[in-house]
């Protein structure tokens, strides 16, 4: 229904053209004019369709995320409390980086980068048991998926019930004649802690993607291989880690993301940034400046400096994925 | 083509001016006969009968205004505030912690001196929520620090139970004895919040400095560097190297888990609160009411005078930003009605600011506390900044770890209670 406009005028113009009489042609000519306009207004509007078509698109983006960065960024060069609303220069981003919290919010996201490794090897290596049939590999991929589907919150809670200093994973160590460790007070072990609590939680869904990654795997390489006496180890390393090069990849921007965003609930039930302060993660750190420390231009300062940080790990991501797609 | 772009732009108008009224909902804007309350209180149910009474006394006054209580989480309640503040609208009359938290937040709220000047005898606890000599809100409770015991414990260890230390050393020693009979430990700790310096500092703190450098501290005449000052953090880390505190102190919470532990039984005394959570009504749920005693703390320094800690515990303001001030302030006025807060100590046992409001029923505990009030003075941890109370607890936790030293704690804290 609203394509009625254009083509149909294009086409009568193109009728008088074909027909003879001068009588006629002089007032065809006459209406050659006014649909010569509309065609050229038809164009006009063709040309406009796409910016006009793409345009809500582009005015929400604007309106509700480039926009409030940029406040965001302006309100970061503003003062807190007594200095409300003026402007003030880089104070915030000086004070930021004198501030040995945030200093170790950063330290903190450097150790999630470090750990990644891990995060993706522990789902590969028990995807990789299940697709080669270990006892019960049924069984085991339900489970494996179950934390996945439990909100950080509900997580976060029953680890702080198991990992209590007098709770019953320290029960269980003494038992064996192990000292009790304070998972969550020590500070060189919380956000080890965390992490792994977080591995927990999220592998289902990494595992989950490396099966789906094995259903792609030609498997009269692995029977080959088999034949050929090849030793557990060598199968992984040799066959299935080659074979799936894109699904580890994915994994690893998937992942490191997930890190990255969505270890708030955990802290905040886990560990409140503790012990020490030693849990902190830019994020965090955000939350408590905003609303416990009232500093919101501070806070700004740290998003302004969390959000570039983002970006760079986005765009080397994005860098490594067009590479391995090149290859491929 | 035109249609097509008559309703996209139809679109973008309507979310444009969607986005342009986002902020503009809020309660500040409502009809004239209608106040909006935001706390963390209302939902409870200790609190259901305190906010009808209180209710009750306002439409008294005036029955043609609906006033709209929204109970917020404890947990965002700042944050949601702090949001409400940034965009200069939001709740007509807010619920305050006594102390940093009203004081961080003056510039969005009324000095209320005008309209509260009749209250001001009879309730007690003004200082936490006035500022440059400018009250901003009225106290509904009185929060304060008491240290609970447990007699049980006590009589166990072979200790009598209505004479508990008056001194540190004496304390040292009812430790001891109390870890050779009991299982329990001495104090139950629950530092992950950095909440137990705070209640170590206020607790016990009034048995280490001299009243004289007791009023310059909440004065604001701050000497990190004296003696006595150090020696609060040094009896802090001492409760830690001799063992005094519940194990994994750093991964305990103080909501509720270190409560908990004094109410099983398996400390022997905390630093505790005197309203709502934490306090002798808690505790008795499940410790017999007359096991639970109260003591002073006990003097580490000959010349110091113990006193009761205690400070406005909660209280109501008016935002800047109201329309109705005068209504407000009224609301504010019978929130803290004698009605309301009887009705509000009844349910909650809460210790409410009105004096004269009859507690004879609570309890040995509860009357121990109250006979304290009139001598009693501000808690120490509640004249210092949220900033420099956050880093307290970092550093005591680091104390307590052996990471940090007490000295180079007390530098770091010098720094910023000036710059707070």
């Amino acid at each position: 229904m609203p394509l009625r406009g254009s083509p149909p005028a294009a086409h009568q113009a193109g009728d008088g053209w074909a027909d003879g009489t001068k009588a006629k042609q002089r007032t065809r000519t006459a209406g050659f004019g006014a649909h010569g306009a509309r065609v050229r207004g038809g164009r006009r509007a063709e040309r406009l369709a796409p910016y006009v078509l793409v345009a809500p698109a582009v005015l929400v983006i604007v309106a509700f995320r480039l926009i409030p960065l940029l406040m965001g960024v302006n309100f970061s060069f503003t003062g807190d409390g007594e200095r409300d609303g003026q402007a003030v220069g880089p104070d915030n981003y000086v004070e930021l980086f004198e501030d040995p919290l945030f200093g170790t919010a950063l330290r903190n996201v450097g150790l999630l980068v470090l750990l990644l490794p891990v995060a993706v090897a522990i789902p590969g290596l028990l995807a990789t048991f299940i697709y080669l049939r270990v006892p019960g590999h049924r069984f085991y991929r339900s489970v494996y998926f179950f934390p996945a589907v439990l909100s950080p919150v509900i997580v976060g809670a029953i680890f702080n019930l198991l990992l209590a200093f007098d709770g019953p994973l320290n029960a269980a160590l003494g038992n064996v004649g192990i000292d009790p460790v304070d998972w969550l007070g020590d500070p060189d072990v919380a956000m080890f802690t965390v992490v792994g609590v977080h591995v927990w939680a999220t592998f289902g869904m990494a595992l989950v993607v490396f099966l789906a990654g094995f259903s792609t795997l030609d498997s009269t390489l692995l029977d080959a291989a088999r034949v050929d006496g090849a030793s557990l180890p060598r199968v992984i390393w040799h066959v299935i880690i080659p074979g799936l090069s894109r699904t580890i990849q994915f994994v690893f921007v998937t992942t490191m993301i997930g890190m990255l965003t969505s270890m708030f609930g955990l802290l905040y039930v886990m560990t409140s940034g503790g012990p020490e302060g030693s849990t902190y993660l830019p994020e965090y750190y955000i939350w408590i400046q905003q609303g416990q420390m009232n500093r919101p231009a501070l806070a700004s300062a740290a998003s302004t400096v969390l959000f570039l940080l983002m970006l760079v790990v986005g765009l080397a991501q994005i860098g490594l994925l067009r590479r391995a797609g090149r290859e491929k | 083509m035109k249609r097509p772009a008559l309703w996209s732009v139809v679109l973008v108008a309507g979310l444009l001016s969607g986005c342009g009224s986002a902020g503009s909902g809020s309660s500040s804007d409502a009809a004239d006969d209608k106040l909006v309350v935001w706390d963390w209180k209302s939902g409870e149910e200790t609190a259901a009968s305190y906010i009808e009474q209180a209710k009750a006394d306002f439409a008294e006054l005036h029955p043609d205004v609906e006033v709209e209580f929204v109970a917020q989480p404890f947990d965002q309640y700042y944050t949601l505030l702090g949001t409400a503040m940034q965009s200069g609208k939001g709740p007509d009359v807010m619920l305050f912690n006594g102390g940093g938290q009203l004081r961080d937040r003056t510039d969005a709220l009324l000095p209320l001196d005008d309209y509260v000047a009749e209250d001001r005898k009879r309730l007690a606890g003004w200082e936490a929520f006035t500022a440059e000599g400018k009250v901003y809100a009225a106290p509904v409770t009185l929060q304060g620090h008491p240290i609970y015991y447990n007699k049980a414990l006590y009589e166990e260890a072979g200790l009598d139970p209505e004479q508990p230390a008056s001194t540190w050393r004496e304390f040292v020693d009812d430790c001891e004895a109390i870890a050779e009979a009991t299982e329990a430990s001495c104090l139950s700790l629950g530092n992950k919040e950095g909440f137990g310096i705070q209640f170590f500092l206020s607790g016990l703190g009034p048995g280490v400095l001299s009243p004289q450098e007791y009023d310059d501290w909440i004065a604001g005449d701050r000497d990190w560097n004296s003696p006595r000052v150090r020696r609060i953090f040094e009896l802090w880390k001492e409760t830690g190297t001799a063992g005094m505190n519940n194990e994994g102190a750093s991964s305990t919470l103080l909501f509720n888990d270190a409560f908990a532990l004094f109410q099983s039984g398996k400390a022997a005394h905390i630093v505790g609160l005197m309203s709502d959570v934490g306090h002798w009504k808690d505790f008795s749920e499940f410790l017999d009411e007359a096991e639970i005693g109260v003591m002073q703390a006990p003097r580490a320094e000959a010349d110091a005078e113990p006193v009761l800690p205690y400070d406005g515990g909660i209280g109501y303001g008016v935002a800047e930003w109201t329309k109705k001030p005068d209504l407000a302030a009224d609301l504010v006025r019978s929130l803290t009605s004698k009605n309301a807060l009887s009705a509000f100590y009844a349910d909650a046992g809460a210790v409410v600011s009105d004096t004269t409001i009859d507690v004879s029923g609570g309890g040995q505990a509860l009357g121990a506390i109250v006979s304290e009030i009139e001598t009693g003075k501000p808690a120490l941890h509640v004249a210092l900044s949220s900033k420099t109370l956050e880093l307290m607890g970092r550093l005591s936790q680091q104390i307590l770890s052996g990471s940090t030293s007490v000295d180079d704690a007390l530098k770091q804290l010098v720094d910023s209670d000036r710059k707070g």
